[in-house]
């Protein structure tokens, strides 16, 4: 094959290897006062939490009376990292709006929102927009990501590639001008990055880039040091260049060390996968000649090697992807309803079909150039299935590119319950803004597959308590913005399980109906109640306290509901508490109309987890104990 | 005398007590209609899915508190399920015995919401109400199965859907194995050219 088609394909295929994406954003979590709260004393400030952290400098909060003037009178001030406040001028009875714009500190992405909060008997202002939005990145800054990556995976992969699967001689001017290439597609991405930001570039952001453009000319000057360090210290300059990536992740955003190990891993094996297909085709095949059966059998050799290597790759891929999506999906439709998980789905299509192409080279190409059954027919059979490859893997770019810019669906919100089905071909995204009783604001968002249901004759949400007979209660929601219906009401007015029942009237269909167990309790307990799929049967679990205390006494309390919300009485539970050292097995006591409980006399402090099991189905969730 | 007073109360109270028994208000709607107060709901509640039943009004004249009579000739509803524009328009019939009472019989066949529309005269006034079936009016109409016993028989609509999807796999199916049948005579084909080769 010619170089420079050979060479663009392989950038290509370097291309490709975009980790998949960072695409962090500081989203709304909470704020005092809470989103449409009404107040009976003004505020003195106003301070609002994002799911990540974020940078005081680029992000701002104000605050508006309803006729434009401006109450808050200061800049947004850091409280924790995630946190910002402004103070306010005294105000007095009224309607309030707070617009905030939060610069995530991990990426730099900007998003925004607005929301209202009611001092006295004043109504509640209307939003003006419809609610946080994300941005999406600039062709600048997708393409510098993609550029920075590009070299990332060349230059960790390439040198991987030569280290592990010990090609032989190959000729050093590709090698080095591979490398070179690597390092200015890193230096190029960074700058692009850095321009598309323009001023207002986060400190650990610009930590992140700076490290990485280091990387950068670390890879420029392996690419010029003799052979004996060449290598190593190019696979060093791209591992590290790796790890900046990762660090500006959504996985780092999350601050869960697992998550960010699992995507360092999955950013290795891809550069180790795509930067050594192009190190075979760049560097090994076109100095190859299989004229006899040794020559053939030394080529076969190779690739068997750098097909061991890649079938580690791809299991790390493998792993570390569906790790990491059972942690951005919702539900399994999510591939096909949600446009990130499309783009997520393009590219394991793609990837797939690559990877059936790597068998295809390991098991047949490869084992006829080992046995030196017709070499050079296996050899022109290489070239185009590592062609092939590479073109496969281009043309996941443009599946990994949009997933830099598009929210994955279980991105955190900032209601504190948040739940999707998917019934009657419906997606069904229920937010209620807040746990405790009381007035309350129901959102329904309703898709169907990509497209948001907009034509809805009537959407309804219809209330029952679990755990009382309170009698049924209905409110009708209104359309807010394409597909987002909502209402607002003090319908979940008392402590305990609430079986949310909506309906969606669609023009000549049955009506869509599906029921949420939604958990309303003090702040603390809310925050603590985890909702557990156990098959057909959900169970609200929650303890009190919310924290427990090492060596004080709590109770768990699980609520079990069937699909349709009704409570489940007298079934068999088990509930264990394992931590890292030791496994208590909880006593469950049936407490009546779908309520369990087990009290447990003390446990250690530290990390644990709480499984709940009925019927062989088993679900759990994390709990912390305090010292 | 005494006795036939005695015997006057006890109907009284006798029919007073078979009222509430009548009285369709426990899951129906109430609503004032000029002069008019109209109770609406299913004839029968709870209302199933597959099994008869009927939209039924209740009419009084608030002026001198007495059953209006003779709207079956003036009034009609339509009836619609879920959000279906195809209504069905069924005239009004008396209820024996009780005045003011009117019903259009039906058979709910889907479990859901369901709406009567009532459009005509009641007297002089001029009517076209919606009545929407859920909480604080009349009940949605229930599936069967919740009460079925010891066996439990699928609703028509529910058997129609099945009986659906059951020939929508046959037709995958056959499709599949015509593509099967296909591939099989294509592999035939070129193992016999290969063999001739």
């Amino acid at each position: 094959m010619p170089r420079r088609p050979l060479l663009a394909l392989a950038l290509a295929a370097a291309l490709a290897a975009l980790p998949s994406p960072a695409a962090a954003h500081a989203n709304y979590v909470s704020s005092n006062p809470a989103a449409d709260a009404r107040l009976q004393r003004a505020p003195q400030e106003i301070r609002v939490t994002f799911s990540e952290p974020v940078d005081p400098r680029g992000s701002a909060i104000d605050v508006f009376r309803p006729d434009g003037s401006r109450v808050s009178t200061s800049s947004a001030a850091p409280v924790d990292a995630a946190s910002i406040s402004v103070r306010l001028e005294e105000i007095g009875d009224g309607g309030y709006l707070v617009s905030w714009a939060a610069l995530s500190s991990v990426d730099g992405h900007t998003t925004r929102g607005t929301f209202a909060f009611a001092v006295g008997n004043a109504p509640l202002p209307a939003i003006p927009d419809l609610g946080p939005s994300s941005p999406a990145p600039s062709p600048a800054e997708l393409a510098g990501r993609a550029l920075s990556y590009a070299g990332i995976a060349l230059g960790l992969g390439v040198p991987l590639f030569l280290l592990l699967v010990r090609p032989g001689d190959v000729a050093a001017a590709r090698e080095r001008l591979l490398l070179s290439l690597a390092g200015a597609l890193v230096l190029a991405g960074t700058g692009l990055i850095v321009l598309a930001q323009g001023g207002g570039l986060p400190d650990r952001f610009a930590a992140a880039l700076a490290l990485r453009a280091a990387a950068g000319a670390a890879l420029l000057a392996a690419a010029r040091a003799p052979v004996a360090l060449r290598r190593e210290l190019a696979a060093g300059a791209g591992l590290v260049a790796a790890l900046s990536a990762t660090l500006v992740s959504h996985a780092a955003a999350s601050a869960d060390a697992a998550q960010s190990a699992l995507d360092l891993v999955h950013v290795v094996a891809v550069s180790a996968w795509l930067g050594g297909i192009v190190a075979l085709a760049a560097l090994v095949l076109p100095a190859r000649a299989v004229r006899d059966a040794l020559a053939a059998a030394a080529l076969g050799a190779v690739v068997w090697r750098f097909s061991l290597l890649a079938l580690v790759a791809v299991a790390a891929i493998l792993a570390t992807g569906v790790l990491r999506s059972l942690r951005v999906l919702l539900l399994p439709q999510d591939l096909v309803e949600t446009p990130y998980g499309l783009a997520l789905l393009a590219k394991i299509v793609l990837l797939a079909t690559a990877v059936a192409l790597g068998a295809l080279n390991l098991a047949v190409l490869g084992r006829r150039l080992r046995l030196a059954v017709a070499p050079e027919r296996a050899k022109r059979g290489l070239v185009r299935t590592t062609s092939a490859e590479t073109a496969l893997l281009a043309l996941a770019i443009v599946a990994t590119a949009p997933l830099t810019a598009l929210a994955p669906p279980a991105e955190p919100s900032g209601a504190a319950y948040d739940s999707t089905q998917h019934v009657g071909g419906l997606r069904l995204r229920l937010l209620v803004a807040s746990a405790r009783p009381g007035r309350d604001r129901y959102v329904l968002r309703v898709q169907e597959g990509l497209r948001p249901v907009s034509e809805a004759q009537r959407v309804v949400f219809r209330f029952t308590m679990v755990e009382h007979d309170m009698g049924e209660s209905e409110v009708v929601a209104e359309q807010r913005a394409p597909g987002e219906y909502v209402a607002q009401g003090s319908n979940t007015a008392m402590f305990g399980t609430w079986r949310v029942e909506t309906i969606v009237r669609l023009p000549e269909r049955d009506d869509v109906r599906t029921v949420f167990s939604v958990p309303v309790g003090s702040d603390g307990a809310s925050a603590a109640a985890r909702v557990l799929s156990l098959g057909e049967r959900t169970a609200i679990a929650f303890t009190d306290p919310a924290t427990p205390v090492a060596g004080a006494p709590f109770a768990l309390n699980v609520v079990l509901v069937d699909a349709k919300g009704d409570p489940v009485r007298g079934a068999t539970l088990t509930a264990t508490a394992i931590s890292a050292s030791r496994t208590r097995e909880l006593r469950v006591s049936d407490a009546g109309n779908g309520r369990y409980l087990a009290d447990v006399d003390a446990l250690e402090a530290g990390a644990w987890e709480i499984a709940v099991t009925l019927e062989g189905r088993r679900a759990a969730f994390p709990l912390t104990v305090s010292p | 005398m005494w006795r036939a007073l005695r015997v006057a109360a006890a109907l009284a109270v006798a029919v007073a007590a078979q009222l509430p028994l009548t009285e369709p208000a426990d899951a129906h709607e109430r609503r004032s209609i000029g002069p008019y107060q109209v109770i609406v709901g299913f004839l029968v509640e709870p209302a199933f899915a597959g099994e008869s039943n009927g939209a039924s009004i209740q009419i009084t004249d608030t002026r001198t508190n007495t059953p209006v009579e003779g709207v079956e000739r003036t009034l009609t509803v339509d009836i619609t399920a879920g959000g279906r524009s195809q209504a069905l328009s069924l005239p009004l019939t008396t209820r024996f015995g009780q005045p003011g009472s009117y019903v259009a019989h039906f058979v709910p066949t889907r479990e859901g919401g369901y709406s009567f529309v009532f459009k005509g005269r009641i007297g002089e006034q001029t009517v076209n109400e919606r009545f929407e079936s859920g909480p604080g009016r009349f009940n949605d109409v229930q599936s069967l199965a919740a009460v079925q016993y010891p066996d439990r028989v699928p609703a028509g609509a529910d058997l129609g859907a099945r009986l659906d999807a059951i020939a929508a796999t046959a037709e995958r199916t056959q499709w599949i194995a015509l593509a099967a049948a296909g591939l099989g005579a294509l592999a035939l084909a070129l193992a016999l050219l290969r063999r001739r080769a």
